[in-house]
């Protein structure tokens, strides 16, 4: 049930710097749309900071380090080290798969949650819904794919486009390795055009969709023929590997079609896909495509003409005058006059991800306990992710997720009547409940160390207030923030939250002082995650 | 591809458990049988989806060009001899043991080759196109979608309301169906589990007419509407039963369809529920290598097929068959030639299957012809537009004016006889409204046993290509019920079908001669 409503076109549809005030509203806006959930302190630094000191912050990339062993499931790898370059035991690989599998689907919730001021976490995910690969075998092939987009995220896209064709996952999931020079497979060949680079135009005549044609498709199988992984599983070989076999590739010439300048791929071997994608990277509107995803990853859905005709296109112009590495795009994308439009303010329905963490990372809860009760907790919040439709490996399709391309939902895809459902039961069991357990160990939201980090935790209005420029885009309206408040304050005077609050500091390892304090911060919390301004950003 | 639990140690229900009360109670409630339908309004369509491409070539084999067909996809035939025939030049994938049944009881209907001009052969955009049953890149509007504007204009607002309490269409599952796209709103309502009620927290929020503000009041009204609708779905659940002993737990597609006959029989109104089952883009391992008759697709076909059949069963048992029609529909077919993976690329044209006892049951259109020559890339070439399958439900079975039907789509509709004796048996007498062979399958002989006012009656035995195989009689009858015996010595094994015209109803039954004993 989608009302769909004409909206205000944006004012401003400029790439020159903004120049408008720099308040908390335009800070968080930055930090909500290129990290999953900013902490009051964040948003402050980054109003102290101004604006290119912060997007200089969010375009530096942290280093980080690999996942870990921590289940007795794991045969070759010690405890606490990673299991990214061991082999495989040489019985029972599926035991010990399953325990990397599942630490790699922790680790990456842990990352999720422990996120700097960095864009990094936001472009992997980005990428993970762009190439839409299903990563569904060796967990180090899974690993080292997602470890591609990690190390690229703002790097050059003509790069890890070639370097996604030979990577060993891509490889399994569009069945290159078993397109060979007798019995060409087209799907990744397809998916390259469709979805990957130049993306599909309109059809305008029989198998042409006027950026390529079916043709093109048969073609290009051939020029990837060849490519074999091996060493899956292997108890042997660190890592699986892609290897070129010249028997099993098509030595003929291929011949592209007037889209690509009717070029003749001829035969050069283990590099001949490198010669294809620079032909395709050649394609005048190439980097319109890959914009378009940004555009619609980082500002809003809607790509009107207007749209297309100007913040794409200087997008794209932007890109290929940088030789289509991203970093330029993207800072000179969140400096933008367009960015900071009131009228993409708070334009994104949340995904499960950017849902979930927006209330763990902005409220700074994180799991401290051992490495094995931690990751075994991550798992769980993977698994409700997945639940609520994210998948962080596997997207429901090549494509990505619907919200990203089904006009004319969007977004609004993310909170139909189950997902909503779903999510309102998530909040509640991460406020109200005893939360996620493993072991004795339990894991909520953590409502004291929260209120405790507001800039005036002892005003109730002060504490609605902060929670206002935390979770909302737009902030909320007076009655809303007096419902809270009333939850806050459990319908006394405001002073009453000021004598509580003020005890309560003066004596904070006193459970009878703090358990009413956290108790209703959790209960607006568990309020204010069911309003629908909490769900956009 | 091998499909393996990412994270097995993890119960997935572990989400709702602590929170959610669930209400399971199938079977406990008894209840009365649902009056059988007697108008348009009381109809239901179930819209089968098989995600990702399904293998027409798989699933009906042409077995006029077995032979061709087994030289262009030798890694993945399955033998002629482990096929279900279900006439003398079609048979099933051996997976589909219900959907062969259905067929013989005349519960099923095939078009063949159904697609549309110059295929598309992207996932996404086919799903657009099949979606929205337009053409044109910039349509948003789904088939369903506008159907329903014409006869619920303004929706959302003002609904739900004391004339229509309940969500016009239901998609099963978490995505709510492009199928059902209206222009304002999408019409159908996800539900994942009609026993988990609704309630939750509404606000009230204003749309300050930015994309912002359109997600406000998307996300105001759609509460309150799960809310509303929430209640109703979940009372007809509880109020409704299933009675087939079909359905498999393991089998989402059951799953789905045993919520869907549970809400039917308890009386929600709902006039289109939305299933659908992923993993037909079956590029590798569509067969076991060296195993062709076992892997993805075979157990795909297997779900499809069982689930339909149970479904079928439950509705005749719950006693409201006739209110209820079916279909599948999948972006494409796959190319003819299989590739070296043990699988199928994408391709064009496939068959589309109808379900109920009042769908044209029989095969419309010829089988598609299979060359001996590998042409690269080659699909089954379009013959029947699924848009003229969809203008034909809408015209047969939610009664729709043609000319109205005409203006939801951009080609000239051409329709098609989507529906055949039900549809007269609804508006006529009941007793009336069937005929019975029996035994069938036969030997020597059947009888036909029909109800004929004081009438002229013709009663004809046809091939399943139409010829004429035996004129049994042509005479006029006094009222009342009539067996004649049929003679099929002479008739060769096989299926046929048997016709008896008369003023107040043509009926057509199909049965089958199996050898002399």
């Amino acid at each position: 049930m989608i009302p769909e409503e004409h909206v205000e076109e944006p004012i401003s549809l400029s790439l020159t710097p903004y120049t408008g005030t720099w308040t908390k509203a335009e800070a968080a806006h930055l930090l909500r749309r290129t990290m999953f959930g900013p902490t009051l302190q964040q948003i402050q630094q980054a109003v102290t900071d101004g604006m290119n000191a912060t997007v200089a912050s969010l375009l530096t990339l942290p280093t980080t380090n690999p996942p870990l062993t921590y289940s007795p499931d794991e045969a070759v790898a010690a405890f606490g080290t990673t299991w990214v370059t061991s082999v495989y035991p040489s019985s029972n690989q599926s035991v010990t798969d399953n325990a990397r599998g599942n630490s790699l689907g922790a680790w990456m919730m842990e990352r999720c949650n422990q996120q700097t001021v960095s864009i990094q976490e936001k472009m992997c995910l980005f990428w993970n819904n762009h190439f839409g690969v299903e990563g569904s075998s060796d967990a180090r092939a899974i690993y080292n794919l997602h470890n591609l987009y990690r190390q690229n995220c703002l790097g050059d896209f003509r790069q890890l486009v070639k370097d996604i064709t030979i990577e060993p996952m891509m490889l399994i999931f569009l069945n290159g390795t078993t397109n060979n020079a007798f019995s060409p497979n087209e799907n990744y060949a397809r998916e390259l055009l469709e979805l990957f680079s130049v993306g599909k135009g309109l059809q305008v005549g029989p198998g042409d969709y006027s950026t390529y044609t079916e043709t093109d498709i048969f073609e290009s199988a051939k020029i990837l023929t060849g490519w074999v992984v091996e060493e899956l599983f292997s108890s042997t070989a660190p890592s699986p590997v892609a290897n070129f076999y010249a028997i099993l590739h098509d030595a003929n010439n291929k011949t592209l079609s007037n889209y690509f300048a009717n070029a003749v791929i001829s035969n050069n071997g283990a590099a001949e896909y490198e010669d294809y994608i620079n032909v395709i990277f050649q394609q005048p509107d190439m980097a319109k495509h890959i914009c378009r995803k940004l555009y619609r990853w980082f500002v809003n859905y809607d790509l009107t003409a207007a749209v297309e005709s100007t913040v794409i296109a200087d997008m794209a112009a932007t890109l290929e005058a940088n030789n289509f590495v991203i970093q330029p795009v993207m800072d000179e994308l969140l400096k933008s006059e367009h960015f900071y439009d009131m009228s993409v303010r708070g334009a994104i329905i949340k995904n499960p991800i950017e849902h979930m963490f927006s209330m763990l990372n902005a409220t700074s809860s994180a799991p401290n306990f051992s490495l094995a009760s931690n990751y075994e907790i991550y798992l769980q919040i993977f698994a409700f992710n997945m639940v609520l439709g994210m998948h962080y490996f596997r997207p429901p399709s090549v494509g990505g997720w619907t919200a990203y391309y089904q006009t004319p939902s969007y977004s609004k895809l993310w909170a139909n009547s189950s997902y909503i459902k779903l999510r309102f039961d998530l909040s509640t069991y991460l406020t109200l409940t005893t939360g996620i357990a493993s072991g004795t160990n339990n894991f909520k939201i953590d409502a004291l160390g929260f209120v405790n980090g507001l800039s005036l935790p002892s005003s109730a209005p002060a504490v609605i207030d902060d929670m206002a420029d935390v979770f909302t885009p737009k902030g909320l309206s007076a009655a809303n923030k007096l419902t809270l408040k009333f939850i806050l304050t459990n319908g006394q005077p405001d002073f009453e939250w000021t004598l509580q609050y003020t005890d309560y500091q003066a004596d904070p390892g006193n459970i009878t002082l703090s358990n009413p304090i956290r108790q209703r911060v959790e209960f607006v919390l568990y309020r204010l995650f069911q309003m629908p301004e909490f769900q956009t950003i | 591809m091998k499909r393996r639990n990412f994270v097995q140690s993890v119960a997935l229900s572990s989400i709702g458990a602590p929170l959610i009360l669930k209400n399971f109670n199938f079977g406990a409630v008894s209840k009365e049988l649902f009056e059988t339908s007697k108008s348009a309004e009381d109809r239901v369509l179930v819209l089968v989806r098989l995600n990702g491409g399904n293998d027409g070539l798989s699933t009906l084999f042409p077995l006029d060009s077995y032979d061709n067909l087994a030289l262009q996809r030798s890694n993945i035939i399955i033998p002629e001899n482990q096929l279900l025939n279900i006439t003398t030049t079609n048979a099933f994938h051996p997976s589909m043991t219900g959907m062969q049944n259905m067929f013989l009881d005349g519960k099923l209907g095939i078009i063949q080759n159904v697609g549309y001009p110059e295929q598309n052969r992207s996932h996404f955009r086919s799903m657009d196109i099949w979606s929205t049953g337009l053409m044109s890149p910039t349509a948003s509007t789904g088939w369903l979608g506008r159907h329903m504007d014409d006869l619920y204009p303004g929706f959302p607002d003002n609904y739900p309301n004391a004339t229509y309490p309940d969500p016009f269409a239901i998609s099963m599952g978490y995505e709510v169906s492009a199928t059902c796209q209206g222009l304002l709103a999408n019409f159908s309502l996800t539900i994942n589990d009609p026993f988990d009620t609704f309630n939750l927290q509404e606000t009230a929020t204003l749309n300050d007419g930015t994309y912002y503000g359109s997600h406000m009041e998307y996300l105001a009204t759609m509460i309150a509407q799960t809310n509303d609708y929430g209640a109703r779905v979940n009372a007809a659940a509880n109020a409704g039963n299933t009675l087939s002993t079909m359905y498999d737990a393991n089998n989402e597609l059951a799953v789905q369809l045993r919520y869907v006959a549970q809400m039917i029989s308890g009386g929600l109104q709902t006039k289109i529920y939305i299933v659908n089952i992923n993993g037909f883009d079956t590029h590798n391992a569509q067969v076991v290598q060296g195993s062709p008759t076992t892997g993805n697709h075979a157990n795909l076909l297997a779900n499809v097929s069982n689930a339909i059949a149970a479904f079928q069963d439950d509705l005749n048992l719950l006693g409201i068959e006739q209110r209820v029609a079916g279909i599948t529909f999948s972006e494409f077919g796959r190319q003819i030639a299989s590739n070296a993976s043990e699988g199928t690329d994408h391709g064009d044209a496939a068959p589309l299957f109808m379900f109920g006892t009042c769908i044209s049951s029989g095969i419309i259109g010829p089988n598609p012809v299979i060359s001996d020559q590998i042409v690269d890339q080659a699909g089954i070439p379009m013959q029947i537009d699924f848009r003229d399958v969809y203008a034909s439900i809408l015209k047969d079975w939610f009664e729709a004016d043609p000319t109205t039907i005409q203006s939801m789509f951009e080609h000239t509709v051409n329709f098609i006889p989507v529906l055949d004796a039900c549809n007269l048996g609804i508006t006529e007498h009941d007793a009336a409204a069937d005929i019975m062979v029996y035994p069938n399958p036969c030997a020597e002989s059947t009888t036909v046993r029909f109800t004929c006012m004081n009438e002229k009656v013709s009663v004809q035995v046809r091939d399943i290509s139409g010829k004429l195989m035996i004129d049994v009689c042509s005479k006029t009858l006094t009222a009342g019920n009539h067996d004649i015996l049929i003679e099929t010595n002479d008739l060769a094994s096989g299926t046929y079908m048997l016709s008896v015209f008369k003023q107040s109803g043509n009926f057509t039954k199909r049965f089958i001669k199996v050898k002399n004993i």
